[in-house]
């Protein structure tokens, strides 16, 4: 009932406005190849800046569902996945385009996609109360192991070889020491500079890494886009009912499956697509079908991605632990606000939580008419010259930078950050540790200095808590996984130079 | 511009190396060893291990110091690309003396073009853009975007 009270302070014209914006622009950013769902929640963090909080949040989970649904668009169309997370079915739905059938494929994904992301929705307003009460007790310990889980899986889903991600994980945790300490209050590795003191701001650092690389990226190699055919998605609207109530089953498990795999820390939607996708074939009575543009594996990844998105922000706002990039940004937007998510929010302000459900479930049902427009429109929104947007985007992220403290020393910073983070990526250094890093880095630091101090310098009393030890012992779990994981790795690569 | 995971990890460990370095003059708390320089110290030494890491697994992999992408010897291709970071650096230096509504349109005009889109498209795109964002941020926003030159003018 307190939602539904919720949903009536969301239901104002003001966020209405804000939310819908949002989703045109998510679907309008998902659509276009080269721009990601990440690369979009980061442009328009200068912008929620001067916004509430909770028009703020539902801007940002607006625009990222409806950019993961949207680079479904160019995937089924071009075969050109336009965000990674439709990376793993694109070519089952080029091959359905090609027997003529785009628009089931595209309703199939839209209706998916609202369902599920429906779905994660629910679990995160049923769990993360829950998970917010049992986590009232947590000390300095528990929040430190949580933490350090929260950067080890990130690692452990990382791709390319762990030390590269341990190392892009350092480099975040690097950068968040900058500033005045929060031991003692000296300044470090400021270099005298007085911008510095205040610390690496994080908008910057998000635009740098995620807009400029992929700017660098369009400018190398710039990409045309072949004209796309026009649909007429209602001619099919029938039968996208019947192929989705065929696969019903599917669509649950994979909207479950997805919101589990987007709880857990570092693993997003383009993980739990490739679960989803993998398990569907493996569960389908039908699997010699799959790869010659059957639907069912659609159906369950399609579910899956959109559902992960969701069920990302229970740690995030439970915790204030990350689970992929997108959280990770929400949760930079939220220090912004004054809002620090952890549990207490939950006990404090309840009408702020309900509030940030309400706009939660708004975004989502709002994706399903303009999914629709943008499936209609997608052959303009693809005709859109690339080289005509990506300048006009440059200009938008030198803004934005600017934007947040007014000052050109965050250009720099944005520049710098993106021209490192364009390097790392060119030797296969995986950028979302350092991201998560980055905004876990003072969690992390505080916890373990409060623990430290406490425990006189003994580090068995971090484990002598029950909860503090379960925690450890899974942090101890990954990095072995990660081990095994390198290990294997290297023994194949040595292997199959001898062979 | 792939480097050798050795030369990779050489830099690591001389970024390793320095973190230490500025970290142990860092002050401890009275009685204490901990202080402001125990976490960088932490950082200093788990980069310090993927460093050498990288280093073995560089040596080992004998693949060459430095692989040059093929998109990336286009001589064409190059220009594009710095065109980006001189687009930047070019704002952050003139924004301020001459102002945005001067230094946007030929800068924004200019990177059009480098990416390949007709002059009179680009000179139309960079003023209206330009006019779009100036009434966005300045006005609607009241981000105080510089107006360098045209201060005197109007005011």
């Amino acid at each position: 009932m307190e939602l539904l009270a919720a949903f009536g302070t969301v239901l104002q014209p003001e966020i209405l406005v804000v939310v819908v914006l949002a989703a045109a622009y998510g679907l309008f950013v998902g659509a276009i190849p080269g721009l990601t769902a990440t690369m979009g929640a980061a442009l328009l963090v200068p912008i929620t800046f001067f916004m509430d909080p909770i028009p703020a949040i539902g801007a940002i989970v607006a625009a990222t569902s409806t950019a993961i649904f949207a680079g479904d668009i160019p995937g089924t169309l071009l075969r050109i996945p336009g965000t990674p997370a439709s990376a793993a079915y694109t070519d089952e739905a080029y091959k359905m385009r090609q027997k003529g059938q785009a628009e089931l494929a595209l309703g199939i994904n839209l209706v998916c996609s609202v369902f599920s992301g429906l779905v994660g929705v629910a679990i995160l307003i049923l769990a993360a109360p829950q998970i917010a009460r049992f986590s009232l007790g947590f000390s300095s310990y528990e929040y430190f192991f949580l933490a350090l889980l929260g950067l080890s899986c990130a690692v452990m889903v990382s791709t390319g070889p762990a030390s590269k991600g341990v190392l892009s994980l350092c480099l975040g945790l690097l950068l968040s020491t900058v500033g005045i300490d929060i031991v003692m209050g000296i300044k470090r590795f400021t270099f005298g500079d007085t911008e510095l003191i205040g610390g690496i701001s994080i908008i910057p650092v998000l635009i740098g890494m995620f807009a400029i690389t992929e700017i660098l990226r369009h400018a190398a190699e710039p990409r045309i886009l072949p004209p796309t055919p026009p649909l007429h998605i209602l001619r099919s609207a029938g039968e996208v009912g019947r192929t989705v109530w065929k696969y019903k089953g599917g669509v649950v498990r994979s909207s479950l499956m997805g919101s589990v795999i987007g709880a857990l820390p570092g693993a997003g939607a383009d993980i739990a697509a490739w679960v989803a996708f993998a398990l569907s074939k493996r569960f389908s009575r039908t699997p010699e079908k799959f790869g010659t543009g059957h639907p069912e594996g659609l159906v369950s990844a399609s579910s899956a991605n959109n559902a992960a998105l969701s069920g990302a922000y229970v740690p995030a706002l439970v915790f204030g632990i990350p689970g992929d990039t997108i959280t990770a940004i929400l949760i930079g937007v939220l220090l912004m606000k004054g809002i620090t998510p952890g549990p207490m929010v939950f006990v404090m302000d309840a009408g702020l939580v309900n509030a940030i459900f309400a706009v939660f479930l708004l975004a989502n049902l709002v994706m399903l008419p303009l999914g629709l427009l943008a499936i209609v429109t997608s052959r303009r929104l693809l005709s859109v010259p690339q080289g005509m947007l990506f300048p006009v985007i440059l200009l938008f992220c030198v803004v934005g930078a600017f934007a947040a403290n007014n000052t050109l020393f965050d250009v720099w910073v944005m520049l710098l950050m993106g021209l490192l983070a364009f390097v790392l990526e060119e030797n296969d250094v995986p950028l979302a540790p350092l991201i998560l890093a980055l905004i876990l880095g003072p969690l992390i630091e505080e916890n373990f200095m409060q623990s430290i101090i406490k425990a006189d310098g003994v580090l068995t009393t971090f484990v002598e808590r029950p909860i503090a030890a379960v925690l450890a012992a899974v942090c101890g779990l990954v990095w072995a996984g990660v081990v095994v994981m390198s290990v294997t790795r290297i023994r194949n690569t040595s292997a199959g130079k001898t062979a | 511009m792939k480097f050798n995971d050795a030369i990779l990890g050489a830099a690591v460990l001389a970024l390793a190396l320095a973190v230490y370095l500025a970290s142990r003059g860092f002050p401890t708390l009275p009685g204490q060893p901990y202080g402001p320089g125990t976490f960088p110290i932490l950082i200093a030494a788990t980069m310090a291990a993927t460093g050498v890491s990288l280093v073995i697994a560089g040596l080992g992999a004998r693949t060459p110091a430095l692989v040059i992408a093929d998109r990336f010897r286009n001589r064409r291709a190059l220009w594009r690309m710095a065109a980006v970071p001189a687009f930047v650096v070019a704002y952050i230096l003139l924004s301020k003396p001459v102002g945005f509504p001067l230094v946007v349109p030929p800068l924004l005009g200019a990177l059009l073009i480098v990416l390949g889109t007709r002059p009179w498209v680009a000179i139309v795109i960079a003023l209206g853009t330009t006019a779009a964002f100036w009434v966005v941020f300045a006005r609607f926003l009241l981000v105080p975007l510089p107006l360098g030159l045209l201060t005197d003018v109007i005011y």
